[in-house]
């Protein structure tokens, strides 16, 4: 009977949770907000499940009641006197008694987990571009993209906004859950992060095309390693020495690559390079197109070639090049590395 | 009752054939093709409501299946990125749109006046103008579908993702326009719903009779009206920046994406009441009639209908918890949300005391359905009590753990509703009982399939899978959850077809129903199945409650038992014309009768006329005033004198047919309408606001404040107009027709100084719609305040030339009450309009 459809239900949504917590899991917190908003899942999970439970089990048995009314023929009760009594108590009085407890809960955990204890002395700033995300680390001048580099054990603010529609910013092992990025506001977030380790970020307020494939990898290391990487990033990217390599940054601006990427001696004009982003450290990231693929020289030239292979509808276009242009391009790019 | 039913005449069985025969000449729906685009009875426009929408249920059902499969694997490409955003964003928008509201629509207008003893809606035109609206709006969705053209930026549409900027072709076009022309038919339903359930009760049944259900659309057609509205000026602000080059919600020039946001939900959560109130409302006659006794706690369960209805207007923001608003204000939301709680427990206990306490004799298939409902609806409910909590929601917002909650709610909440009702009524509407057997297989299969297909998907949105995704990548663990959802998808769909085979083969062959298969007890199932065409052969009398099972039967259903005079005289459809009782608000004690109009092509053309205006918006702005006109040709066509009004002659009984003030159906039509867009003006005036408290300067820099001087004395016009129009109603109250046509061309004349005057001060404007925001506001409320008293004046003229020509003589009065009411309306209206403009400015 569909009474009883509840309660397996439980059961087994309890089992298949006890092991979860993939790199994206609400279930697998790694800092202080994130698990405090698993409790709250846990508790809810619980309370309400307790509850329902008793309420499938007194349908249940309602319905047994009655059909054995039926069958034993017996008469309508012709007395309804104290219905609305009892469905009152039931019905109004056990739910606001749980609600009260579970909105003080939850109004706890909210003002708990919306700031850290303690000041951020760091603001990152993260701006959404479809289909992608800009990081900036406005106190060292430091851009750049889809790797957003914190450090172990200290809050950290981070600013975002939009460059075009309205994206939304989650990362949620380490966060308080979303903040949405406005274009023409600034919200502010904040991430902490346990122990060193690589987090999964990504956009959940729908953007677009490829909404679907515009994830974020948080790495997060011990400060003095963070340290050093963005002392390590103020300085510009090596310039190119051999042929090949020269020859690939000059396709970089012939074909018109700089038109939307930056790359810092490079840059071009004002107004020009802000598009796409930044490849300052290109060659050190993890991975290509925000997480889409693994960054391999072959990956980078075929994302170049036909960047619609890995995500179609991305705005960068396809580009024809000659396969030693491309090498050439491939070569360039993959030395840009702090 | 009161003294009125006394004293009474006694038919014997010869007359009684007679007159049904002599009634269903009367109430026929016209025959022929032709006749098709003529029908205005209740019955046949509820049906195609009803099948129309169902059509739309398979198709988004089908999108459903495409979404699912592109799902079930990672990186599959079943869809493209681009179809895939559209299937999401047509099958919440048909959903939404056009299955669940139009089918529950169809089936109050089939079903309330049967069980309200009444042989006809209040406006039957009316209804089946909003079919044809309905029609036209979902084929031309489906039509911009098939062209590659579908809408696909969600089915919420949040701008600037859905603005010309980041939307440019025609897909979010198509949104925009059809959605709002449709929002058209949903609102004219629900004013004609509530009018009839108002007005037109059998004799008796006071409010507190009321069955459940028929409260449930009253409440449900109520938040329509004030909660449409919303939709409607957003998506006009949407279409205006898309396809004139206003600003509402282009932050470039003042505009505010969180406008769009505050609007859409301040419809969008009433919404999803709307679609459930009346699945809780047939629950409720449902579960009684198979439990065999009235329903526990009624009292209560209509109180809790009316306190959802009313906190669903205050919770909208728990859609936005995310958008970075002051956690103080969230958790006063989170803690409207949460009240949503009691009002629904209540609901479910009162259902459960009355299985409890009752004889369950079979268990049939609606109350499987029912049954089902009961158990969907808490586990939807405890995830939103689990999502009103602020921080979760922070977590879980726009991941599948949503998708997962709001299905249960809107599969468990209104589409399993809809199927108990379709075993439940259809043995009344096809006069046929469907397969029980079949019954069970479409249930269990349905019932399972969507447990395979939602349950899991918490999990899947727990594990941080978000919504409106195309596809994933292998390494993130969704796939096995994934194919899971998919495999239950197409068990649903499997539940399905066995719903269609079922309704084919017992619609053709099955056993022909009594009228009471189930031994309801309410007023519908004391005539044929189906009904005649005129519903009932006498006006019922009720005597005690319908809606818990009490309908006192002998006093509802005693063909040719003793009937009082006028009962009787308005049972005989004098003349031919198509008639029904008017009682009162409150007690249903009678206050007279209304002649209903018959049949009639002109609904049909100015659905077409409509429809020009706006489908046409979407290749030219210019198309819009041609079909306006267009429509004004066809809306004279439509109020044309026929012969077939109230008679002048005095009825030879106690009952009047001179309804005037309030208890004319057609002022309360009115003031319905009044409703409805005075709620367009207060948010118009409210975003105003809005937009004002975010913008730096207001005037922003460079741009001039308004002039007083002119805008103040076209307002002074304006408000004089209506006082010789009050002076004219009065007088046609007394019978002088003169002085009424007197009045209406006075009135007509200062109207027409305001619209002069008005087109001097913005011809003057140093700024165009296109410059600021702030030029966008002030074009919308003067073209909004304008374009009301273009309509008033062609209503006027229009009921001045009726009454001149003296067709139907003191039959006007209600209508020219109507006016009145309307005028002074659109007077205060511009006036609120301009003051707040100016306060702005000058602020």
């Amino acid at each position: 009977m569909s009474r009883w459809l509840g309660l397996p239900g439980y059961a087994g949504l309890g089992l298949l949770l006890a092991g979860c917590g993939g790199q994206q899991s609400i279930l697998g917190a790694s800092s202080p907000a994130a698990s405090h908003i698993e409790s709250l899942w846990w508790i809810s999970l619980a309370s309400t499940g307790v509850l329902s439970t008793l309420v499938f089990l007194a349908l249940g048995y309602a319905v047994i009641q009655a059909r054995r009314a039926a069958m034993e023929e017996r008469a309508e009760d012709a007395d309804h006197g104290g219905e609305g009594r009892v469905i009152l108590i039931v019905g109004a009085l056990i739910p606001t008694v749980f609600l009260v407890g579970f909105l003080t809960l939850a109004v706890r955990t909210g003002s708990v987990v919306s700031a850290p204890d303690e000041t951020p002395e760091r603001t990152i700033e993260v701006i959404g571009h479809m289909f992608w995300w800009e990081i900036r680390y406005p106190d060292a001048g430091v851009v750049t993209a889809n790797e957003l580099r914190i450090p172990v054990g200290e809050p950290v603010a981070i600013h975002v906004s939009s460059a075009d529609v309205i994206h939304s910013f989650w990362v949620p092992q380490l966060g308080p859950g979303k903040i949405d990025m406005v274009p023409g506001r600034t919200n502010v977030t904040w991430l902490l992060a346990d122990e060193p380790g690589e987090y999964r970020g990504q956009c959940t307020e729908f953007c677009g095309v490829q909404h679907a494939l515009m994830s974020l990898l948080v790495i997060a290391s011990p400060p003095e390693e963070f340290e050093a990487w963005l002392e390590r990033r103020t300085d510009p990217p090596p310039v190119p020495t051999d042929v090949e390599r020269r020859r690939g940054l000059f396709l970089f601006s012939d074909r018109g690559c700089d038109a939307c990427h930056a790359i810092a001696d490079v840059a071009p004009a004002e107004g020009m390079g802000m598009a796409g982003p930044n490849l300052d450290d290109l060659a050190s990231r993890r991975t290509l197109g925000a997480l889409r693929v693994e960054n391999t020289p072959e990956n980078l030239a075929q994302w170049i070639a036909n960047p619609h292979d890995f995500k179609p509808g991305v705005r960068m276009p396809a580009t024809e090049l000659e396969d030693e242009d491309l090498e050439a391009l491939v070569s360039y790019l993959r030395g840009l590395e702090p | 009752v009161s003294d009125r039913v006394r004293g009474a005449v006694r038919l014997d069985d010869e007359r009684e054939r007679s007159l049904g025969e002599h009634l269903s000449s009367v109430w026929a729906p016209p025959p022929g093709a032709l006749g098709f685009f003529t029908a205005v009875n209740h019955r046949v426009v509820g049906l195609r409501f009803m099948v129309t929408a169902f059509v739309f249920f398979l198709l988004a059902g089908l999108l459903a299946v495409a979404v699912r499969l592109q799902l079930s694997l990672p990186l599959l490409d079943v869809l493209s990125p681009e179809a895939y955003n559209q299937a999401f964003t047509m099958h919440g928008s048909t959903m939404m749109f056009l299955f669940v509201i139009p089918f529950l629509e169809g089936l109050a207008i089939y079903l309330v006046p049967l069980m309200i003893g009444a042989r006809e809606m209040a406006f039957p035109r009316l209804n089946a103008f909003g079919y044809w609206v309905f029609l036209v709006a979902g084929v031309g969705l489906y039509v911009a579908y098939l062209s590659g053209h579908a809408p696909d930026a969600g089915w919420y549409n949040y701008p600037p993702l859905s603005g010309p900027g980041y939307s440019p072709g025609p897909n979010v076009d198509f949104w925009v326009v059809l959605i709002t022309f449709l929002e058209v038919s949903a609102l004219v339903a629900a004013v004609e719903i509530v009018v009839t359930i108002l007005k037109q009760r059998a004799p008796g049944m006071s409010l507190t009779r009321m069955p459940v259900f028929v409260w449930a659309m009253l409440i449900t057609a109520l938040m329509i009206v004030f909660a449409m509205p919303a939709l409607i000026l957003t998506s006009t602000m949407l279409g205006l920046d898309r396809m004139m080059g206003t600003h509402f919600f282009n932050v470039a020039a003042g505009g505010d994406p969180f406008l769009w946001q505050h609007l859409f939900w301040f419809f969008g959560h009433p919404d999803v009441y709307i679609l459930l109130l009346p699945g809780i409302g047939a629950i409720s006659m449902i579960i009684p009639t198979f439990a065999r006794r009235p329903l526990a706690g009624y009292t209560l369960v209509v109180a809790s209908m009316v306190i959802l209805g009313m906190l669903s207007f205050g919770v909208w923001v728990h859609h936005m918890y995310t958008v970075g608003l002051a956690l103080v204000g969230l958790n006063f939301f989170a803690a409207a949300s949460m009240l949503i709680t009691i009002p629904s427990s209540i609901q479910i206990i009162a259902w459960i005391t009355t299985i409890w306490k009752g004889r369950i004799e079979v268990m049939t298939t609606a109350m499987l359905f029912a049954l089902a409902f009961i158990v969907l609806f808490i586990l939807g409910g405890i995830t939103g009590i689990m999502i009103a909590a602020v921080p979760f929601n922070w977590q879980v917002h726009d991941t599948h753990f949503i998708v997962a909650h709001f299905h249960y709610t809107m599969v468990g909440g209104t589409i399993f509703p809809i199927f108990a009702a379709i075993y439940y009524w259809f043995p009344k509407m096809t006069g046929r009982v469907l397969d029980e057997r079949l019954g069970r297989w479409h249930f269990w299969l349905f019932l399972v399939g969507f447990n395979v297909t939602f349950l899991l998907m918490h999990v899947t949105g727990l594990e941080g899978m978000p919504r409106r995704t195309y596809t994933y990548l292998p390494d993130l663990g969704w796939s096995a959850l994934n194919m899971i959802s998919t495999v239950g998808t197409f068990i649903m769909g499997a539940g399905v077809f066995v719903l269609l085979w079922n309704v084919w083969w017992s619609w053709r062959v099955g056993p022909v129903a009594p009228p009471s298969p189930w031994h309801g007890r309410t007023l519908e199932w004391t005539t044929t199945s189906p009904p005649a065409n005129y519903n009932f052969l006498h006006v019922p009398l009720v005597g005690a409650r319908g809606s818990s099972g009490e309908a006192d039967r002998g006093d509802a259903a005693d063909d040719g038992g003793d009937r009082p005079r006028w009962l009787q005289a308005l049972s005989e459809g004098r003349g031919g014309r198509r008639e029904n009782i008017v009682t009162d608000v409150l007690a249903a004690e009678p206050e007279g009768r209304v002649v209903l109009p018959k049949p009639s092509p002109w609904p049909f053309w100015t659905a077409m006329a409509l429809s020009i205006a706006f489908v046409g918006a979407l290749w030219t702005p210019y198309l819009v005033p041609v079909g306006l006109a267009l429509t004004f040709v066809a809306l004279v066509g439509w109020h044309w004198p026929s012969g077939t009004g109230a008679p002048d002659e005095p009825a030879d009984d106690e009952l009047t047919d001179r309804l005037t003030g309030l208890k004319a159906p057609i002022v309360w039509g009115v003031v319905l309408l009044v409703a409805i867009e005075g709620t367009v003006l207060a948010l118009l005036v409210m975003s105003a606001f809005y937009l004002r408290l975010g913008a730096e300067a207001w005037p922003p820099q460079g741009m001039a404040t308004p002039e007083l001087a002119t805008s103040t004395l076209r307002q002074g016009l304006l408000v004089a107009s209506a006082l010789p129009a009050w002076m004219g109603v009065r007088g046609f109250l007394r019978g002088d027709r003169r002085r009424f046509l007197l009045g209406l061309a006075v009135g007509l004349v200062l109207a027409g100084g305001y619209l002069v005057l008005g087109g001097f001060e913005y011809t003057d404007r140093a700024h165009g719609w296109d410059t600021h925001v702030f030029g966008s506001l002030d074009w919308l409320m003067g073209v909004y305040a304008a374009f009301h008293v273009v309509v008033l004046m062609l209503a006027a003229a229009t009921l001045g030339s009726f009454v001149h020509r003296g067709a139907r003589g003191a039959g006007y009065l209600p209508a020219a009450q109507g006016l009145l009411v309307y005028w002074v309306f659109v007077a205060l209206g511009s006036v609120l309009l301009h003051g707040a403009w100016h306060f702005l400015a000058r602020w």
